[in-house]
């Protein structure tokens, strides 16, 4: 089994050879068949070993058990280091061969070749891994009657058998865009084409990223029971470095479409995505930062951080080299025109990607130049991530409401009413429910004025084209604005009004929460297997009962808390048991936190996936649209 | 803009400023003991526990810091004293938040730097752009455009 992913290594080194020689285009698409197929035989070989408890496999005994139910067996596959490279090899096994697949007549079409070339470069590194350092099928000479299991962690939830696929599929997309970029770079053909052609990929995987992101919160608020989804870890920073350049580039592309500016800019963003996917999983695997994700550190990770370098440093080379020829024509005549706002929006971006990288990687450097240890977490991003927020929310209410090129002030007027409308009226609203602090009151009137003007843009497209207004990228564009605006009211008020209590309770007691009240009906402490687990029902005022558990696993260090949370759209009531309790005694030290508006924060999350979808149908009236002059200048030039 | 447009906005602006004077004198409470510790606690990592803070926590050494913070402010010390305890104790990078002081101010200071210099570089493109309009198509860019349309 091993062979096959050495075969499928050995051969891109050759294809990638044949490219070079710029012959043998055609062959080289048998040869991606052929890698797809070696990759899908290797990860069937590894389900299968997985579903049969094939105990001779290192990766199998170590990561599974006889007992693990088969829906975790399936998701071992990805629970640990080797195994999760091998499902990245497969997602970019299918990309690439998706993209071999629509291009194939474009084949002879130089830019397509060496975009092909850079994606099978990336697939050699991910085989060259796979069969080297980290094989996922090095045997045991002794093999154990039964495996170590995964952490607990990781098969306590279903979510958790999604969410690295997901975010996988979001990294791993990128890839494509990134290849194009280079593609476009190496043959100097820096015209419009390219991207078009690659908007869909780019878009593709920013929706399942966003959704990955999103359910990696969702896990760590239902299974890690400390009662929060995000808390600037540098792993969750890894994953959201990508999706910031990579939404910067959604919104500037279209500047670049439109007008045909910000070319050299776009290229960088796209590759920057890339390099950040890079150089997000050389920080998980490499260890070398502590983490809350650390489930699979190893030596790996000079190797991923020489691949970083190798992009990092071939695309500074490339626009520094191609830089002249893709300087734009074209130019913003207003800061007051939706291409100025864009331009904002990709500023503040930057900046806040900046601001996490530096956040994330400071610790290092510190510790590299002064021998000190410091840390820097959650109140260094709120304090600075903070503005940048407010500030993307406030152009997020403003730009769609502005024209190209630019807006007198009096039409500005007349267009923002509506919005700060709205904004003006949610502040008043979240002050008579109770919201307090300058802050997030503030924010929460941008988030209004957010959904009033995504609404109102829906509106207009759906009165002038029927339901029809909804679907392509400017009505799904909005969706995704409308699931922003939940996501940060979510944000911002479970951030900034939540509240909590401890308490240790004796069966009968109750305890109040903000105004929640809950009963401590009784304990059931049992064995499952070999793991001790107390679970404890609470009755929650007006939601019904519901049983937080704690987990003593005799294989893993310190007990496990599985928290309850009972949900409603205005808040949840999250409950978590804070320790262990002595056998015998029903005593339970119970922690309960007041959440408002969390669910609002998934329901944004499905409306950004909505929004993707929508956005990803190709829509008649937007591409009748685009045939502006001078995208038929740069298809003359292809 | 109409008569309607002035109102409208007028209105606007009125709830706007209104609520975040509320807002603000809403949020006018004192610190008290329970909400200073809480403060504290929220920043301050586990020394064990991998970026999760002693609030959040469930290990054992995450609980004597909190009863720590606890005793400390009983003892009416002042929160920039606590953490500087808990720094000795427990080393610096206990401290979730960077001090503002030595080598990890810079992590404070450069993004600003880096925001002023974006916006710099960014106002005097537009003032490039402002100057450089009307010769947006050269020359040079239609003959290579007729020589790539003529292309078979």
């Amino acid at each position: 089994m091993g062979l096959i992913g050495a075969s499928c290594g050995l051969i891109e080194i050759l294809l990638a050879l044949l490219m070079r020689k710029s012959s043998g285009f055609k062959r080289s698409l048998a040869w991606v068949v052929l890698m797809v197929a070696g990759c899908v035989i290797a990860v069937g070989a590894m389900e299968l070993a997985l579903l049969q408890n094939n105990f001779s496999l290192a990766y199998v005994a170590g990561n599974s058990t006889i007992e693990t139910p088969t829906i975790y067996k399936i998701a071992t596959l990805w629970g640990a280091l080797e195994g999760s490279l091998l499902l990245w090899a497969l997602l970019l096994c299918g990309y690439v061969g998706a993209a071999a697949w629509c291009f194939r007549t474009k084949i002879n079409d130089r830019l397509v070749a060496w975009s092909l070339a850079t994606m099978l470069a990336v697939c050699v590194f991910f085989f060259g891994l796979l069969i080297g350092p980290a094989s996922p099928f090095d045997t045991l000479t002794s093999v154990p009657l039964d495996g170590e299991g995964l952490n607990p962690l990781l098969r306590n939830h279903p979510l958790m058998a999604i969410h690295p696929v997901m975010l996988y599929l979001g990294y791993v997309g990128f890839t494509v865009p990134f290849a194009f970029a280079v593609g476009a770079l190496i043959t100097g053909r820096l015209g419009e084409g390219w991207l078009v052609a690659t908007r869909t990929w780019t878009l593709i995987a920013w929706g399942c990223l966003s959704i990955g992101i999103l359910l990696g919160a969702w896990w760590s608020y239902e299974v890690l029971g400390w009662g929060g989804y995000w808390a600037w870890d540098p792993v969750e920073n890894a994953s959201f470095l990508p999706w910031l350049t990579g939404t910067a580039f959604l919104h500037s592309v279209i500047v670049q479409e439109r007008r045909g500016m910000l070319r050299v800019w776009n290229l960088s963003l796209l590759l920057a995505t890339f390099a950040l996917t890079i150089f997000g999983t050389f920080l998980t695997r490499s260890g070398v930062i502590d983490s809350v994700h650390e489930f699979s550190a190893s030596s790996i990770g000079p190797l991923f951080l020489g691949f970083f370098a190798i992009i990092v440093v071939g695309s500074v080379f490339l626009v520094g080299w191609r830089g002249d020829r893709i300087r734009s024509p074209g130019s913003i005549d207003s800061p007051f025109s939706r291409e100025g706002t864009f331009l904002a929006n990709n500023f503040l971006f930057a900046l806040f990607a900046f601001v996490v990288l530096l956040g994330t990687i400071f610790p290092l450097l510190v510790e590299a130049v002064s021998n000190e240890q410091i840390a820097v977490g959650r109140p260094y991003f709120d304090r600075m991530l903070m503005p940048i927020g407010l500030a993307l929310l406030a152009l997020m209410s403003v730009s769609p409401m502005l024209s190209w090129r630019s807006t007198s002030v009096t039409t500005l007027a007349g267009k923002l009413l509506g919005p700060a409308a709205c904004g003006a009226g949610t502040m008043a609203l979240s002050i008579a429910l109770g919201a307090h602090g300058v802050w997030p009151v503030l924010g929460l009137g941008l988030g209004g004025s957010t959904l009033g003007s995504a609404a109102h843009q829906i509106l207009i497209g759906t009165r002038r084209h029927g339901w029809k207004g909804i679907i392509g990228r400017t009505g799904g564009g909005m969706v995704a604005h409308i699931g922003i605006a939940l996501i940060a009211f979510g944000f911002i008020a479970s951030t900034a009004f939540s509240e909590e209590g401890e308490f240790v309770l004796q069966p009968g007691d109750s305890a109040s929460v903000a105004g929640h009240e809950v009963t401590f009906v009784g304990v059931e402490d049992y064995f499952d297997g070999p793991n001790r687990v107390v679970s404890a029902q609470i009755k929650v005022e007006g939601r019904g009962t519901f049983s937080p558990a704690i987990t003593r696993y005799p294989t893993f260090g310190r007990p496990i808390s599985t928290p309850s949370v009972a949900t409603s759209w205005v808040d949840d009531v999250y409950l978590s048991l804070a320790a262990i309790p002595d056998e015998g005694m029903d005593r339970i030290t119970l922690r309960v936190l007041i959440k408002p508006l969390v669910v609002w924060i998934w329901m944004g999350g499905a409306l950004i996936g909505l929004g993707t979808l929508l956005a990803l149908i190709p829509n008649r009236r937007e591409i009748s649209k685009e045939d502006s002059p001078s995208s038929e200048v740069q298809e003359a030039k292809l | 803009m109409s008569r309607l447009q002035r109102y409208g906005w007028l209105s606007v602006l009125v709830v706007f400023v209104g609520s975040l004077a509320m807002a603000i004198t809403n949020d006018d409470v004192p610190a008290t003991i329970a909400e200073r510790a809480y403060e504290i606690k929220a920043n301050t990592l586990c020394p064990v526990c991998d970026g999760q803070n002693v609030l959040e926590s469930n290990a054992p050494v995450a609980a004597a810091i909190r009863r720590q913070v606890d005793e400390l402010i009983e003892e009416d010390r002042s929160d920039e004293e606590i953490h500087a305890y808990l720094a000795r104790q427990y080393g610096q990078d206990v401290n979730a938040k960077p001090p503002g002081t030595g080598i990890s101010s810079l992590v404070w200071i450069i993004p600003v730097l880096v925001a002023v210099l974006a916006v710099g570089v960014l106002s005097s493109s537009f003032k490039r752009w402002r100057s450089g309009r009307g010769k947006l198509v050269t020359d040079e860019d239609r003959e290579l455009v007729r020589k790539l349309r003529d292309e078979p």
